[in-house]
């Protein structure tokens, strides 16, 4: 059976040496203890022994390489013309002749919310040439647009890391500007570029500077942010206004002294609803109104409870939730609760997840109308009119399609005109 | 119920196990005749002999390795570090050797010993006799480590370490020798890592260790005048850690101030805290609080020393801010 | 009493070549990068651990050190188990928890190795003192380098172990080096008079010679059985390798040359050899047989070893605390 000759480790801290001369040539005969070859590390240079009898076979590895330790360079076989193919090496990877300059990463730029890549359309700037941070560096074309990149930094073009057609991940470095003129400026393709930061160790990239046209994403609605910073509340405070859908922005607006704790919360549930406006408000919304004459909410109520279930929240929400969300809050004036909405309503029950429409009943109240504006969810209001009933759909456009907002609506006025024929 | 001191209850917890268990042994610097400078050993010379209460030259690391030697081979010493400020001496003895030959040997090997001590400052004796320093040996894998906080804990948390197949350092407080508490008569052990709650509140909870017990005590007495209903938990063993009973301590009253005699920095307040904030965190409504000795070598003047720990007082007053939302730290 | 029958004899020569033929093997899993860590080898001192443990019953104890396979073996420990221990595989005798510096196997006394110089020496000098607290009769070896003399510990415990009359014996492997140090560079005086300041009868012996070493051994251990301890023995003997298996380029603390004698002219395994076959206790067959076994018994023992499994994961946290 061959012996596998192996980069010997030696130190402590060593994970490669180099060989410094092999002492035996191929289809040399060796004895146990021969010196084969000589190898050095950071610390020394010591001769290695042969640990077999055989014949020297296989010699993959050169003199000058550095050989990672444990790796099999060669063997030591029965017969001297063993030719089984050498053990794979991994090559050293080489230094590439064009290595890239030091310098600011400038990389290609996220332009949509959905977009993960963009193509070089190419550069507009000479390699080599110096620009300034407003100077259009290169253009690049995304699923939506196309459109010039600014260079963001001042300094000289000295790698371009993606030529014209190639398609570049968002955040992957495309060029490198130079403090310095450089003497060799280096043009890639994406793919040398991919391989070339593969072997590099990871480094912060600072962005491109954004793209004039870009649409930036919004950020998501937060609850919790108030005007001119965060609002100082206790965890408890903020998990269970989250939980009972208490806005704290509320309290900042009223003047009341922050840090809010538990005891703040009483404050704000006794704050009347609408004296000041949700933090959504600036919001683009949607309002749709729909009218219900004769609802058969009795009627159903009494066939739910006949059914096991007593909660007539639950059940109203299991009515109107029913294939449009899995959660639905019911507000009232001082409190609301959520539900989660199962297929069987009497499944449908309590839940602290957040809540994917509010409905805000206000049937008992004095109020007829609201025009309240889009909120961090939709909010679906019932108001009292005459015999019958008005409901008013609010949602910001990102929320609901005009289209699935007419069809929510739409739905939910059918419902509580004739819940039993929706269960039938 | 009789009431003995925390000293004769640690003596006879010693002395029923010596008798119940042949195995067991006490060695240490003038633990035989002399019965240490604290007479908590006096007269167990006597019963025992000199065969099993061994009177050692000052060699802290000589002793304790040898009784890591004798536990791995089938005795159970107890050894006797005269002042908690000498485990520093014995740091590789304890910490290299005793905590880690159970895990270096796959579970072959185990070293069931006591290592008994103290700690507490305020007795006047200065920086190097008055340091509490659990945190350092808590720190350690392999190592339990219990607090007494009374005669009674101190009885039935010395006789559960005997009975330990693991290495325990118990700290004593040397303040607290003489102080006497309700022990009953017939045997009794206390598990390690079950918290006592040794008073029930609503408002805020204490978690004090060993002599911070008492002054958590006092100032929930305070607080209770004022209408601030405050629960005060011993955890007696800080390894093995009863965080089950902290927990639901903490998310009934939202607030917590953590208080231990050793050093604040790095210290055990910290690291209840800091599990406190992981597990509890939306339960907070105020910020857990340590109150630990101040981060100075123990001070010898009394003016100065005095301030240096956790007072009722100062307890009391941190308290009285988390419970009115006050912000102790400005935002 | 010598022990003077073949088979006592031939047990003594086949401990050898157990610990130098485990040693080359561990040499070659170390240098292929098969072994992770950091190891020390015992090899040239075969006769110490050898000539001791032979002295030894399994109630006897002894403490290691970090050059401890030797011990180990000779202590009665089997390669399979020690292998898999040095790989870190869950069959090893720590479950792969201990690795080289921390092999213990207590089914043989053997107390562990232990990676802090001169650590161990409170443990052995604690385990006589149970033994005498307990009226049992094992004795405990504590093993030891002469880098450890320089430790503190040494001669707080020889201390407590010369007022009590304690069975144990410090085995002071002089092997010349302390790590990249020559002895005589870290130790004034002499060794055995630190020993003898406490009172402690010490001797010296070429530890290269596994017959002067176990009746040395053989007359102290009997007399600690009686309550006639502790003993201090020095024992002259020299290390092959490096202070670690790494430690290669080693001329600028000792020459070539120097290690050359050592192996050519006092090695304790061709001494021994050379003296069977003189006296007519063994043939050059039988004692190429011996080494051949061994030789394969080592080959499948590193084989098993290598295709082992490691431990499970969930066996990380599990050890920390006895049940």
């Amino acid at each position: 059976m061959p012996h596998d000759v192996t980069m010997p480790q030696l130190g402590m801290a060593q994970d490669a040496g180099k060989i410094v001369a092999w002492l035996k040539a191929p289809g040399d005969a060796v004895a146990k203890g021969d010196a084969l070859f000589e190898v050095e590390t950071d610390k020394a240079t010591m001769e290695v022994e042969a640990q077999a009898a055989g014949y020297l076979t296989g010699v993959v590895a050169s003199e000058g390489d550095d050989v990672p330790v444990g790796q099999v360079i060669a063997r030591i076989s029965e017969t001297a013309k063993d030719d089984t193919p050498a053990p794979a090496t991994p090559p050293t990877p080489e230094p590439a002749s064009d290595a890239l300059p030091e310098g600011k990463q400038i990389t290609m730029p996220q332009l949509g919310m959905a977009q993960d890549s963009g193509q070089m359309v190419g550069w507009l700037v000479e390699l080599g040439a110096q620009v300034g941070p407003d100077d259009l560096l290169f253009e690049v074309e995304t699923d939506k647009a196309t459109m010039e990149v600014p260079a963001g930094a001042r300094g000289y073009l000295a790698a371009t890391l993606a030529q014209a057609g190639e398609d570049v991940a968002v955040g992957a470095p495309v060029a490198i500007l130079t403090a310095e003129a450089p003497a060799n400026p280096v043009a890639r393709s994406a793919d040398d570029a991919a391989k070339a930061q593969a072997l590099a160790p990871a480094q912060p990239e600072p962005e491109a500077a954004p793209a004039k046209p870009a649409e930036a994403p919004k950020p998501a609605p937060k609850a919790l942010l108030a005007e001119g910073g965060r609002i100082l509340a206790s965890p408890k405070a903020r998990r269970l206004a989250l939980e009972q859908g208490l806005d704290l922005s509320r309290l900042v607006k009223a003047g009341h002294p922050q840090p809010y704790h538990v005891s703040d919360l009483e404050v704000l549930r006794a704050m009347p609803e609408g004296q000041t406006p949700s933090t959504g408000t600036a919001q683009a919304s949607r309002r749709l109104t729909a009218r219900v004459k004769r609802p058969e909410l009795e009627a159903f109520l009494n066939w739910a409870q006949g059914q096991g279930v007593d909660d007539t929240d639950a059940a109203l929400a299991g009515l109107l939730g029913q294939g449009h969300v899995q959660t639905l809050a019911i507000e009232r004036i001082g409190h609301a609760r959520s539900f989660a909405i199962l297929r069987r309503l009497s499944q449908v029950a309590v839940t602290e997840d957040m809540p994917e429409l509010i409905l805000r009943d206000l049937r008992g109240s004095f109020v007829q109308n609201v025009e309240l504006g889009a909120e961090d969810i939709p909010v679906l209001t019932l108001l009292p009119k005459g015999k019958g009933l008005t409901l008013v759909l609010e949602c910001a456009p990102e929320q609901l399609s005009a289209e699935a907002a007419i069809a929510l609506l739409n739905t939910v006025a059918g419902r509580l005109e004739q819940p039993l024929r929706h269960l039938l | 119920m009789r009431e003995i001191t925390l000293s004769q209850a640690v003596n006879e917890a010693i002395a029923e196990e010596m008798r119940r268990d042949p195995t067991v042994f006490l060695m240490g610097e003038d633990v035989a005749e002399a019965g240490t400078p604290f007479k908590v050993l006096s007269g167990l010379v006597e019963e025992f002999g000199t065969d099993r209460v061994l009177d050692t030259p000052i060699s802290e690391p000589g002793f304790v390795g040898m009784a890591v030697g004798a536990a791995m081979t089938g005795a159970r010493p107890i050894v006797d570090l005269m002042f908690g400020d000498f485990i520093y001496l014995v740091m590789d003895q304890l910490c290299n050797q005793a905590a880690k030959q159970h895990y270096m040997s796959g579970g072959k090997l185990t070293v069931p010993m006591v290592l008994r001590t103290n700690m507490g400052a305020t007795r006047r004796s200065a920086a190097q006799h008055s340091q509490s320093l659990q945190a350092l040996v808590a720190h350690i894998p392999g190592v339990k480590v219990a607090m007494p906080s009374s005669a009674y804990e101190a009885k039935g948390l010395m006789k559960t370490a005997i009975r330990d197949n693991n290495p325990v350092v118990i700290f004593e407080d040397k303040l607290m020798y003489q102080d006497k508490a309700p022990v009953p008569e017939e045997e009794y052990l206390i598990p390690f890592g079950e918290a006592n709650v040794k008073r029930e509140g609503s408002d805020i909870t204490f978690i004090a260790t060993s002599s911070m017990v008492q002054v958590a005590e006092k100032a929930a007495e305070t607080l209770a005048a004022e209408g601030i209903s405050a629960e005060v938990i011993d955890p007696r063993t800080i390894v093995p850690l009863d965080e089950a009973t902290l927990l639901a301590s903490v998310k009934k009253t939202s607030r917590a101030i953590v208080i231990d005699e050793g050093h604040q920095s790095y210290g055990v307040t910290a690291e209840i805290a800091s599990r406190l904030n992981e597990k509890a965190f939306y339960h907070l409504d105020a910020p857990v609080l340590r109150m630990g000795a101040m981060d100075v070598p123990v001070p010898f003047s009394p003016a100065l020393e005095d301030i240096t720990v956790p007072t009722p007082e100062g307890v009391a007053a941190n308290a009285r801010k988390l419970c009115a939302g006050e912000m102790i730290y400005a935002a | 009493m010598t022990k003077t029958n073949t088979e006592d004899y031939l047990r003594m020569y086949t401990q050898m070549v157990r610990i130098r033929t485990f040693e080359d093997n561990a040499n070659q899993l170390y240098l292929s990068a098969k072994m992770p860590g950091l190891t020390h080898m015992y090899s040239g001192e075969e006769a110490v651990a050898v000539g001791i443990c032979e002295a030894l019953t399994d109630d006897d104890r002894i403490t290691s050190t970090h050059r401890g396979h030797g011990h180990c073996v000779a202590k009665g420990a089997e390669f399979k188990e020690m292998f898999c221990e040095l790989l870190g595989k869950a069959e090893g005798y720590c479950r792969g928890k201990g690795g080289s510096m921390h092999i213990a196997d207590q089914s043989h006394g053997n107390l562990g190795a232990n990676a802090i110089v001169g650590g161990s020496m409170g443990i052995a000098t604690g385990s006589a003192l149970r033994a005498k607290l307990q009226g049992s009769d094992d004795v405990t070896v504590c093993f030891f380098g002469d880098g450890a003399t320089a430790q503190g510990l040494m001669y707080e415990v020889m201390n407590m172990a010369a007022l009590w009359n304690l069975p144990v014996i410090y085995a002071c492997e002089n092997n010349g080096y302390s790590e990249y140090t020559k002895t005589e560079e870290i130790a004034a005086g002499s060794i055995t008079a630190r020993a003898e300041a406490f009172g402690i009868e010490a001797h010296q012996v070429d530890g290269q010679d596994v017959l002067a070493v176990n009746e040395l051994t053989q007359k102290l251990v009997a007399r600690a059985r009686k309550g006639e301890g502790p003993f201090f023995i020095e024992l002259m003997t020299y290390r092959y390798h490096g202070h670690h298996v790494g430690d290669i380029n080693r001329e600028y603390y000792r020459s070539k040359d120097e290690e050359k004698d050592w192996k050519e002219n006092r090695d304790p395994i061709v001494r021994f050899r050379g003296y069977l076959v003189e006296q007519g206790i063994a043939t050059e067959d039988e004692i190429e047989a011996i080494n051949a076994a061994v030789e394969k018994d080592a080959t499948d023992a590193v084989a098993y070893a290598e295709a082992a499994a490691y431990p499970d994961v969930s066996e990380v946290d599990m050890h920390v605390f006895a049940a």
